[in-house]
């Protein structure tokens, strides 16, 4: 592990080092505060600091308090050392944000047992961050696929049309559902069907950039969004979605099957200025017409599309699309 | 008069204290008193000169990193005097300054000659 040591004596710089590298950690050494806070913003820093109370450009606690006020970084545990004894400096050391301190001349045992504290209140500040980050991936994705779920996708997706009309820039989004998905869950069970949206998961994930986004919209339904996305390309690149769900079998534990998948697409650049709702319902009449086309196709939502249906027939049709 | 009994209940050097510091690392105890000896002359001479311009501030500096090195050595004496004399400087007690020096100054005439031959009987 690495630790930081900030002292602006070389004889006690020298002692402390040797005595933290014979028990094993990784040491850097520093001889005044600035050095010190230098070292402890750069990232991979140590998160364990010994740091002397009295030192050149900026004592200990003065470090102390200039980690502290940083609010994104990983915690870093301080030791402060000090020949000083009085209650008053021993107060004023920890309110600058330092967890502990010890006097001078140290004691190797004790700054060792010192420092294993230390040890153990960050392994419990990083269990602490990995339970925080577990469940906020849980509450952002889909269990199954661990795709993005419906309503990390409508955050994410209200974000990017923002951006693409502040940029003036075309944003692609596809609606995607499995072909006969049904037959699949009823023949060969759910536990197949959830190994079919698992592969599709990956596929779509795989078809896309970094920087797009693919989530689970429901179901058998799924989302992909092209973000500043060619309006030219973007069918084009709609169709290669497609294709890599339907142009190899998917292997499952009772065989391999040929499933594809219908799209509706919606390039933000056709539309203008709507809402979230207001464009999801009409990639979703295009999905509908890409399943009532024949499936395993996809249809591209343009505003002239929407007055040659039946605005009465819709919402029921697209209920029963499959 | 209670402070000196306890200072001369002391010995003037601690090896055994050091030796436990440096978990018996000879080379590392040699490492450290090469280091003292080079930074202990440059800095009680700058104290000297501090405390004949009657400098508060870099009296109790100077003596304070000499507290700190002549501390983590061993030698207790020499810190405690070290120490009383950041004290005065610091409590801005330029009276005190040049009789604490002279206190500190005899304590490390008693103590360098012992690293001195510490150094000599451990390089043979």
């Amino acid at each position: 592990m690495k630790i930081l040591i900030a002292d602006d004596e070389a004889l006690s710089r020298r002692l402390l080092e040797s005595t933290l590298e014979r028990s094993g950690y990784e040491v850097i050494a520093v001889e005044d505060g600035k050095q010190a806070l230098d070292q402890l913003c750069k990232p991979g820093a140590p998160r364990l600091a010994l740091l002397d109370w009295v030192m050149p450009e900026l004592d200990g606690p003065g470090v102390c308090r200039a980690v502290r006020a940083r609010s994104d970084h990983p915690y870093v545990y301080m030791v402060l050392l000090t020949s000083k004894g009085s209650k008053e400096e021993t107060v004023l050391g920890l309110e600058s944000g330092a967890d502990d301190y010890l006097t001078k001349p140290f004691d190797p045992e004790e700054l060792r047992a010192r420092l294993r504290v230390g040890e153990r209140v960050l392994l419990l500040e990083d269990r602490l961050v990995e339970a925080r980050e577990n469940m906020r991936f849980r509450a952002t994705h889909d269990s199954l696929t661990s795709l993005l779920n419906r309503s990390a996708l409508m955050e994410l997706l209200v974000r990017e049309l923002h951006r693409s009309q502040r940029e003036k820039k075309s944003t692609a989004i596809l609606l995607g559902d499995v072909d006969h998905f049904k037959r699949v869950n009823d023949t060969l069970g759910h536990v197949i069907g959830d190994e079919v949206l698992i592969e599709i998961a990956s596929r779509l994930l795989d078809a896309v950039r970094s920087y797009d986004f693919v989530g689970r919209y429901g179901g058998e339904e799924f989302l992909v969004v092209l973000n500043s996305c060619d309006p030219n390309y973007a069918p084009g690149r709609a169709e290669q979605i497609r294709k890599s769900i339907s142009n190899r079998q998917i292997s499952t534990s009772k065989g391999p099957l040929s499933l594809t998948m219908s799209f509706g697409v919606l390039l933000t650049s056709d539309w203008g200025p709507r809402t979230v709702e207001e464009l999801l319902h009409e990639v979703d009449i295009a999905l509908y017409e890409a399943k009532a086309g024949g499936r395993d196709c996809l249809r591209i939502a343009k505003p002239a599309v929407k007055l040659e249906v039946s605005p009465a027939a819709l919402p029921q049709a697209v209920r029963r699309r499959r | 008069m209670k402070k000196k009994e306890e200072n001369l209940s002391e010995p003037v050097w601690n090896q055994a204290e050091l030796l436990d510091r440096v978990d018996h690392d000879q080379e590392l105890l040699r490492e450290l008193l090469t280091i003292f000896r080079t930074d202990f002359p440059r800095t009680i001479h700058s104290l000297e000169a501090a405390v004949a311009g009657g400098d508060l501030k870099n009296s109790a500096s100077l003596s304070h990193a000499l507290k700190g090195m002549l501390s983590n050595l061993g030698g207790r004496r020499a810190a405690a005097a070290a120490a009383r004399l950041e004290e005065s400087a610091s409590a801005g007690d330029k009276a005190s300054l040049k009789g604490g020096l002279d206190a500190l100054e005899l304590e490390a005439a008693s103590l360098l000659p012992e690293l001195d031959a510490y150094m000599t009987e451990v390089r043979r």
